[in-house]
């Protein structure tokens, strides 16, 4: 007789609790990024631009003289192509390597912002949409230095910030993958050195692949960075072979969303006891 | 009707590295009633933190048999979202965003719970003057005291107008003055229908807030009741201290031959409990003033007595 009596009653004291969408949190956890970033917009808006013009200079004025034709394609618009997307990826892997280490062990944001109505969850997709979105923006950077100088000149090339968004994407999971591993912030060093350098001079941003030996040509197919390349490189320059162009976006899609899973599952242990 | 706001059953907490489980809560159950104050007291590594923490959902308590939290009738582990909508919590640690302005930190937070922009800035306003922090609104939070830090902190545990506040010791490393200005505030907050359930190892905050408490240690809960009943059941009225065991040779009468006292000693310290103040002041007779304080007992000194005044190895 008790039994439903008491049910009943803490149903009547239980509060509704109309919580935001899990569109509006994500929303929330991306707006605080951008509210951040935006704060500092001459120091954090300007280097995207300027890391290009450098590069430009540098292999302009240095390089350009001693080598013309790369595969067909001018040496600079080689270059510019696949700068495109690896400036996408060392920023997304800044963010979620020593940007992810700092919110969640020193300057423990995320301890804060969990206590609101957002689940662990939200926080981890609404920072990749993030880093995303940083991808994005320097894709866009380099790309419009390029296209003032002549460099990069296909309409086409509109599109290709969005790969930068994929491949900003696919390093940001990559980097929360290491991140949730890293006892101290000094670690990522290896991770600099050992992988994200390498993965710049190997994917086919500097050089074509097909000068390295055919035993290396499995591994660096299986790099991100391989197929970023090759899809802005496709696209801004026009010669698309649609078969590669959706296998690479096939491995993007995939790389994010295998990727995702686990760096959310592995980071979760370090938020929730 | 009574409202009851949280209710934990039997919960428990194991920490597992690679090395070894530390077992940090071993079952404690209690009920906090609405629009009251409940405190959760224990020295250091005792295992407020780790209670509170799974009442809010940012820790998991072990999965065992006749185990069960219900914030509101809900449960942590499967309404996260529902109890961290309706409550507000004030951790140790001022984990502000350290790049955002005082403002910026309140509209942000205030984003996570979907609050719209014209609401937002209107609560804002209002606990920044709750809070008295006005003058500091768009300061960074580099510049602003301990003091500003915690109350910024509490101000943001209210954006949502909680029904529950959750706040894990509020006033450590604050001065006096800051710690009366929060009480005030906590207990006007109280006044409006607010739930609070806070831990402290000071007894004094205690006894300025809380209706109900408990006492744990270890993992354990020790002692519970409200503040006036433990104090006049758990502990003799009065307490002496004397300070210097030598000055007991000076004594006129020995303690141990009285009857209505307790005697502890604790390193070079005497402590003589009893109800009757009159026993007390007579053994002071020809003692230093500056060697003794006689006093009503207090929190403290339940705390001390359930607790033990020797360090354990967590703290």
């Amino acid at each position: 007789m008790n039994e439903p009596k008491i049910k009943k009653n803490i149903q009547e004291i239980q509060p509704i609790a109309p919580y935001p969408s899990f569109t509006l949190r994500l929303y929330a956890v991306w707006y605080r990024h951008v509210r951040v970033y935006t704060k500092h917009l001459y120091s954090n808006g300007t280097p995207p631009f300027f890391e290009p013009l450098i590069f430009l200079a540098g292999i302009g004025l240095g390089l350009n003289k001693y080598i013309h034709i790369i595969n067909g394609i001018e040496y600079l618009q080689f270059l510019a192509t696949g700068l495109v997307v690896s400036t996408a990826m060392f920023t997304a892997t800044f963010e979620c390597t020593f940007g992810t280490f700092i919110r969640l062990v020193y300057d423990k944001v995320y301890d804060g912002m969990l206590a609101a109505s957002i689940t662990v969850n939200d926080l981890l997709i609404g920072e990749i949409i993030w880093a995303g979105t940083k991808g994005l923006f320097f894709s866009s950077a380099v790309l419009i230095v390029m296209a003032l100088f002549g460099i990069i000149t296909n309409p086409l090339s509109l599109l290709s910030p969005l790969v930068g968004f994929l491949t900003g994407l696919m390093f940001s999971v990559l980097a929360m993958i290491i991140t949730s591993y890293v006892k101290t912030i000094n670690h990522f060093n290896f991770y600099f050195t050992g992988f994200i350098s390498p993965m710049f001079f190997f994917s086919g941003t500097v050089f074509p692949t097909n000068e390295l030996p055919a035993i290396a040509l499995p591994i660096v197919e299986a790099l991100p960075l391989t197929h970023a390349v090759r899809l802005s490189r496709g696209i801004c320059l026009g010669n698309i072979n649609p078969t590669i162009m959706v296998f690479d976006l096939m491995y993007a899609v995939f790389f994010i969303m295998l990727g995702g899973f686990c760096a959310i599952k592995l980071l979760k242990k370090r938020l929730i006891e | 009707m009574e409202q009851i706001v949280i209710k934990v059953e039997n919960a428990q907490k194991t920490y597992r590295s690679q090395k070894e489980a530390l077992k940090a809560v071993k079952g404690i159950s209690f009920i906090v009633r609405g629009s009251t104050c409940f405190g959760l007291l224990g020295p250091n590594g005792a295992g407020k933190t780790s209670l509170m923490k799974m009442i809010y959902g940012a820790s998991i308590r072990d999965n065992v048999p006749n185990s069960s939290i219900s914030v509101f009738g809900f449960d942590p582990v499967k309404d996260e979202l529902q109890i961290k909508y309706l409550c507000g919590v004030v951790p140790q640690t001022d984990n502000l965003d350290q790049e955002l302005t005082v403002k910026e930190n309140l509209l942000i937070y205030a984003k996570l719970y979907g609050i719209n922009k014209t609401i937002a800035n209107k609560t804002i306003t209002d606990l920044l003057d709750f809070m008295e922090l006005t003058d500091k609104a768009n300061a960074n939070i580099k510049e602003l005291s301990g003091g500003m830090k915690r109350r910024l902190v509490i101000s943001r545990a209210l954006i949502n107008k909680p029904k529950l506040l959750i706040l894990d010791e509020p006033t450590t490393g604050l001065d006096p003055q800051v710690r009366h200005m929060l009480w005030n505030k906590l207990r006007q907050l109280k006044k409006e229908g607010i739930t609070i359930l806070i831990t402290t190892h000071y007894m004094d905050e205690a006894f300025q807030l809380c209706d109900e408490l408990i006492i744990m240690d270890q993992g354990k809960k020790v002692i519970e009741g409200t503040t006036t009943d433990l104090i006049k059941n758990n502990i003799e009225a009065y307490v002496l201290e004397i300070r210097e065991k030598n000055n007991v040779t000076q004594l006129k009468i020995n303690p141990d031959s009285l009857k209505d006292i307790r005697k502890e000693i604790f390193l070079n310290n005497i402590y003589l409990y009893s109800d009757n103040y009159k026993t007390l002041k007579n053994i002071t007779d020809n003692l230093d003033s500056i060697n003794y304080h006689l006093r009503h007992s207090n929190l403290e000194d339940i705390f001390l007595k359930t607790t033990g005044r020797y360090l354990n190895e967590i703290q």
